[in-house]
């Protein structure tokens, strides 16, 4: 029987590390920008929650501060403008949205699509990354994993109304999901983080949350999988 | 409420049960989307009792698939199973059972060392292998299907192939301290092991596969048979039992021969229909009351309530506790396969 290799010794101080590091924690801070203003900008819509919006964002910018003293730690720049065209599109989806007042969508691509793309990548970094990151990282899956109901709880209380624009926000956004793991999949392999863990990581906590809204086992099999046959 | 983790047997296996079922999404993936693939529940039921005592279980599909160890995928193999334990703690079950490859993967690459999945603990006294109720029906089934060939165990030779794994060792000491069977050779590919075995049991003699099968009216196999192994048909004894205690049970076409008869071993059958659809998948010849003995092991566990890793380790397994597992398979209605 063959063993299990132990995670591949990396050299933070490389190059090679450095420069994919670049891209992957500009990802990371672009992410919890991100987050940040997608909930100041839903707290304008969603009175009744608006102190809890705002907690959360001010949260979110915590932790790109705590992944901003990361790349400090390794001496390397982020790339930032990697990392906006990387959300581009997801951006703008969010905007769109925003504008024409589908609380649905917006919730879906905040607190279920960015929310679990971020915790999946959190959890497949924390056992490759480097004792300073290491730390700042799990505090923040800790932050991450108590909050990241807050849309889950909202869709559930409101789940036939939204219902079918779940579905349609789902089939329009999760494909970019797996499209931007292809465009990282190789900065991520400098990592150490591999591709085929990250998307099982997304699948599994993207499927508990629209378990924990009210999709039947067929229907999360289903939209969790949505567009990745085609990716 | 108890559970099973199973998986399927290849990568062709899981497409057309992917089909079947009607997800379009799985059915024309490969291997790289099954190792990305997360755990499901794909099928919830109940069970009733001899005693009409009635119980609930889940079963939760791995998507762990054989030719992930072929590939050397061994992260995602690994990843597989402790996601599939996490997802069936999460899902509140009392007690899982871990079919088909998922105790011998969780043992091979030590993943008790792994105890934190995501945001979950594993409670690992929450989980069984299901080996000493295996290990108890194949020794049943050699007990109660030779007579019937014509084979005398007190005058028979008895091969264990596989012998210092958990099941092997464990029918091993059964075969030695229950059946006066006449001489058990102990066939495995550690010879270490072999020799503690061998030591621990004051009894059986080590022999290599070639060796031991022509001196064998009973052969357990219990190790999985390396591709390609020959077997001259010809050179072994008639009549001879062999009990397949492999998945998946394939030995019927490698020694499909006059004299030879293969029973599926460490296959028992309810005496009650069980409403569930997944031993129709894994091909069981009577799916509503046949099942493997490792999954009926959790469900006895559960009607007695020995909410405990009752199975758990390597080479743990005593008469003691082969005899108490036997006692409630027989009390709750199951019965060692015999055809």
């Amino acid at each position: 029987m063959q063993t299990l290799e132990v995670s591949p010794v990396m050299d933070f101080q490389s190059e090679t590390y450095k420069d994919a590091y670049s891209r992957i924690n500009a990802i990371v801070i672009e992410g919890e920008l991100e987050a940040n203003n997608n909930y100041k900008q839903l707290s304008e819509h969603l009175s009744d929650f608006k102190d809890d919006l705002l907690k959360l964002a001010r949260m979110e910018n915590r932790h790109m501060k705590g992944f901003q003293a990361c790349s400090r730690n390794l001496s390397v720049t982020p790339d930032m403008p990697f990392a906006r065209d990387f959300f581009a599109q997801l951006h703008d989806n969010f905007q769109t949205a925003l504008a024409e007042g589908k609380m649905v969508t917006c919730l879906l691509i905040q607190s279920l699509i960015i929310e679990t793309f971020a915790i999946s990548a959190y959890n497949i970094y924390i056992p490759v990354a480097d004792d300073f990151a290491r730390k700042i990282t799990e505090g923040v899956v800790k932050d991450e994993y108590m909050h990241l109901n807050f849309g889950e709880e909202w869709l559930k209380a409101n789940f036939e109304a939204s219902k079918a624009e779940l579905e349609t926000a789902n089939r329009a956004n999760l494909p970019l999901v797996w499209k931007m793991l292809n465009q990282v999949e190789d900065d991520a392999a400098v990592l150490g983080m591999e591709k085929d863990a990250l998307v099982e990581d997304f699948m599994i906590t993207y499927g508990e949350a629209l378990s924990n809204i009210g999709f039947s086992a067929r229907d999360v099999m289903r939209l969790s999988a949505q567009g990745l046959a085609s990716a | 409420m108890f559970g099973l983790i199973g998986h399927l047997t290849s990568l062709e296996h899981a497409k057309s049960v992917a089909h079947k079922l009607g997800y379009p999404e799985y059915a024309e993936q490969g291997l790289d989307f099954w190792c990305s693939a997360p755990p499901q529940v794909v099928d919830h039921f109940k069970v009733v009792s001899a005693t009409g005592q009635t119980i609930e279980g889940k079963y939760v599909e791995s998507c762990f698939l054989p030719e992930m160890l072929a590939n050397r995928r061994i992260k995602a193999a690994t990843r597989k199973i402790l996601n599939a334990m996490a997802h069936a703690q999460k899902e509140g079950i009392n007690i899982t059972a871990l079919g088909g490859f998922s105790s011998i993967i969780f043992e091979n690459f030590k993943l008790e060392q792994i105890k934190r999945v995501r945001n979950l603990d594993l409670d690992f006294s929450k989980f069984t292998t299901g080996n000493t109720h295996t290990a108890y029906v194949i020794c049943k089934q050699v007990e109660d299907a030779a007579p019937g060939l014509g084979i005398d165990l007190t005058e028979a030779t008895v091969a264990v192939c596989g012998a210092t794994g958990d099941i092997g060792s464990a029918v091993c000491r059964w075969l030695t301290g229950r059946t006066g069977v006449k001489d058990l050779l102990l066939v495995a590919r550690n010879q270490e092991r072999l020799e503690n075995l061998q030591a621990e049991l004051k009894f059986g003699r080590v022999q290599t596969l070639d060796e031991a099968l022509p001196q064998a009216d009973v052969v357990v196999w219990v190790a999985s048979m390396p591709k390609g192994v020959e077997v001259n048909l010809e050179t072994l004894k008639q009549p001879c039992l062999m009990v397949d205690g492999g998945y998946p049970k394939n030995m019927d076409a490698t020694f499909s021969y006059p004299g030879i008869t293969v029973l599926k071993g460490g296959i028992v059958e309810h005496m009650l229909d069980i409403d569930w659809h997944i031993m129709n998948i894994v091909n069981m010849d009577v799916p509503g009351r046949q099942l493997f003995a490792c999954f009926a092991e959790s469900m006895l566990l559960e009607f007695e309530k020995l909410h405990t890793n009752f199975s758990w380790g390597r080479n743990q397994i005593t008469l003691e506790k082969m005899d108490l597992i036997g006692e409630a398979s027989r009390r709750h209605g199951f019965k060692p396969l015999l055809t």
